[in-house]
């Protein structure tokens, strides 16, 4: 058997900025949503300047004593520059960081991807175009979730080429190989992958919701959110079998348990968030309307608890799809070295026969 | 991605009132087809009379001064209404109508915006100039107070929300907005009988007049100058006739007097049930004999009848054209306390006394002055007893059973 541990001295900075820049991503995911939420997508006219300053010279006073959608706005932007510094350190420190020579290409993508978000930030603001504050919306979280694959990609474990220790839980016999471990981590790759192509799909359509013309007609604002239901379940189903499978894996998992869980539990509040959305929009269903708790219902617009609970959807929906990110590339990558694993043993065997 | 999905964002722009085009050309006696020519014609008309979503004009309205119609439709506050969303660094918003309103009423107020057809009621199609929560008679306008009233307030058990967080510039900016898409979306309705009954139509080559003429343009900028000023001024005139409906309103209201603030108040409630179960109210034809809605419910307001929602085939073919399916209209539940158009005593006033309009609810009948013996009809009286016994329905046993309970329901009760 080859030998799986490293013994070269890590060089965790590389995962260290990963993990702040997914964490401040974050937050400018969520005042993102709060742009769309209080429509202060253009309450500044111009960029990257600020009603002609430069981003980070705009008065501080104005910023926080002006009006509501200005202070909103020019956060978002002052985030987006905080993430973009990040992830021009993170290009520096994997440079610097004789372990991660392979994740050069994924650092300038990691930058390209915050210039492409500033940019069409940029460019709905300079052309006055909700569709691409659409596009920007789904691009966002996106994002996000390649931060969170590249602090998973980035961190000690990731180097390890053998698998982790047999569990015997759960695990289902394949044929003929005698090796009851390469099928699981397979379908749970499979299943992982899937259920973050799911999430992306739900996150497009909910952004076919938020950001619908106002000229598109009742049918076409009814087949997204027929859609944006059916896929919801679809993905609730694949997110709980997510975590049971891992969870039967047990370690044998690759640290996908605590990220299938978190998707899980991700997934069970948007089921609350998503209604109450509804609900703090466009009032009770009308299968419920004759109740007394709805019956006198009057929707208080732009209220505090209808922006959070919306925005909140919004964020809660990027979890879901950076934990699905998560899930997937710890299973892909556990896949892989198993059958770099059963591979490594079997030719081991034919030799030493 | 987004593109494939979506496409790009069309601009804004005014629908027409296809669904009238269809139904007079299927109610017209001679045979009628409303030429792209005569469709041109109208929503040419109406971009010279009131502009568009992005750029909307005020029309001059002849008999009326300029002062009394921005009134109604005052330019400036229209512009922070109209246009696309936005802001400037001292916050003042424009784009408030697309921001608050679009979704649901849509942008020609035509209450068929994306969000509609999940809405239960409908949003209001403010082009045929019927509103149901006023202060005037019936058939009459809103006053501004009216409009500005449910705004603030909302509709509760609609999805017409409250936008009692707005500033009151903003509130008034959308009123007169709402105001300018009505007064539009009446006068292309004007135009479009216009069009439909007075316009020669163009009619198809036959073997007794194989070179018919052509048809009655409603602008026609080649015939002669006395000709057009004529055409002109009836499209104007309709200008003036819908703008003077909303100039008269403000002086409409019903005046409400006081109720005997010593009055008994359990007579008052008595007497108002006699009424309500009275052949003179006759509330009961519609709200039930329990007043839960239950008395009719086949029904459709004025908006849905246009419809013709007897008749599935033109329903289908009005729904094809962007109508909304015609859902039947329920009278109020008066159990639950909840009443649209308000809970205060004055509101319910102006809906007994106005009735509502758009909706099958009447004015109730009341005694003229100096009415000979044995009139028909309520005085000013029975009409707050009647409220009283409205109002005091919610706390009646049978609407809470709870409350009829003579003993807590965690006692255990021995025999």
């Amino acid at each position: 058997m080859p030998n799986s541990v490293n013994t070269v001295p890590f060089n965790a900075w590389p995962h260290r900025v990963a993990v702040a820049l997914c964490c401040a991503t974050f937050p400018l995911i969520w005042a993102g949503g709060l742009v769309t939420t209080y429509d202060a997508g253009m309450a500044v006219p111009d960029w990257p300047s600020t009603f002609g300053y430069n981003i980070w010279l705009y008065p501080w006073s104005t910023w926080f004593f002006g009006p509501w959608d200005l202070f909103i706005e020019h956060s978002h932007r002052l985030l987006g520059t905080l993430v973009g510094l990040l992830a021009i350190l993170f290009v520096v420190v994997v440079y610097r960081s004789a372990d991660h020579r392979w994740m050069r290409p994924l650092a300038w993508g990691c930058l390209a991807g915050v210039v492409l978000q500033g940019g069409l930030g940029g460019a709905r603001v300079l052309l006055d175009e909700r569709h691409l504050a659409m596009i920007h919306g789904c691009v966002g979280p996106c994002f996000f979730a390649f931060t969170a694959a590249l602090a998973v990609m980035a961190g000690a474990d990731w180097r390890q080429t053998s698998p982790p220790a047999l569990a015997g839980t759960g695990s289902r016999s394949t044929r003929g190989t005698g090796n009851r471990q390469p099928a699981t981590a397979a379908g749970l790759s499979r299943l992982a992958t899937l259920t973050a192509g799911l999430a992306f799909l739900q996150l497009v359509l909910g952004a076919q919701l938020r950001h619908i013309s106002i000229m598109a007609g009742p049918g076409q604002f009814r087949v997204f959110v027929f859609f944006h239901l059916i896929v919801a379940f679809a993905l609730l189903a694949h997110a709980l079998l997510l975590a049971v499978r891992s969870l039967r894996l047990g370690p044998s998992s690759g640290k996908s348990r605590l990220p299938a869980v978190a998707l899980a539990l991700f997934m069970v509040l948007q089921f609350v968030l998503g209604p109450a959305t509804w609900v703090v929009n466009y009032g009770w269903p009308q299968w419920v309307a004759d109740m007394p708790f709805a019956v006198g219902h009057t929707i208080q617009a732009k209220s505090l608890v209808q922006a959070m609970i919306v925005t909140a959807h919004v964020a809660v929906g990027s979890l879901v799809l950076a934990s699905a990110a998560v899930v997937a590339t710890r299973a892909v990558r556990l896949a892989r070295v198993e059958v770099t694993a059963v591979g490594s043993t079997a030719m081991f065997v034919g030799l030493a026969t | 991605m987004g593109v494939v999905l979506a496409g790009c964002t069309p601009e804004a722009h005014f629908n027409a009132n296809a669904v009238l085009m269809h139904k007079n050309e299927n109610a017209a006696k001679e045979t009628t087809e409303f030429s792209p020519q005569r469709r041109a014609d109208i929503a040419n008309t109406l971009v010279a009379l009131f502009g568009t979503p992005d750029e909307p004009h005020i029309p001059a309205a002849p008999g009326i001064g300029e002062d009394d119609v921005h009134q109604v439709m005052d330019p400036r506050k229209i512009s922070f209404a109209a246009g696309s969303v936005s802001s400037d660094e001292q916050g003042r918003a424009r784009g408030l109508y697309r921001e608050h309103c679009a979704h649901c009423h849509g942008v020609t107020g035509d209450g068929a915006g994306p969000t509609a057809s999940f809405l239960n009621p409908y949003p209001r199609d403010y082009r045929m100039g019927i509103f149901k929560f006023k202060s005037t008679p019936k058939g009459q306008k809103p006053t501004h107070e009216d409009l500005k009233r449910i705004l603030v307030n909302g509709i509760p058990g609609t999805a017409m929300p409250s936008f009692l967080v707005l500033p009151e510039n903003e509130i008034d900016a959308l009123v007169h907005y709402v105001r300018y898409l009505s007064v539009r979306g009446e006068v292309e309705r004007l135009l479009i009988d216009y069009a439909t009954y007075e316009l020669t139509p163009q009619t198809e080559p036959s073997e007794d007049d194989p070179n018919p003429p052509p048809e009655d343009r409603l602008v026609n900028l080649e015939a002669s100058e006395e000709d057009q000023e004529s055409q002109a001024e009836v499209i104007r005139s309709f200008v003036s006739e819908v703008t003077q409906k909303w100039l008269d309103a403000e002086s409409l209201a019903t005046e409400i007097p006081a109720p005997d603030p010593d009055r008994d108040l359990a007579k008052s409630e008595a007497h108002g049930r006699e009424l309500f179960y009275g052949p003179v109210a006759n509330c009961i034809k519609c709200h039930g004999d329990s007043a839960l809605g239950d008395g009719q419910t086949t029904d459709y307001d004025d908006w849905t009848k246009e419809l013709d929602p007897a008749n599935p085939e033109l329903v289908a073919q009005y729904q094809k054209l962007g109508a909304l399916k015609p859902r039947n209209i329920h009278p109020r539940n008066l159990r639950n306390g909840v009443y649209r158009g308000g809970r205060r005593p004055v509101d319910l006033y102006w809906r007994l006394k106005n009735g509502i309009d758009g909706t099958p609810m009447p004015a109730v009948l009341m005694l003229p002055e100096n009415a000979p013996p044995g009139s028909k009809g309520l005085t000013e009286e029975d009409l707050w007893a009647l409220i009283d016994y409205v109002r005091s329905l919610p706390y009646e046993s049978i609407s809470n059973p709870r409350l009829a309970q003579p003993k807590p329901n965690n006692q255990r009760e021995r025999s």
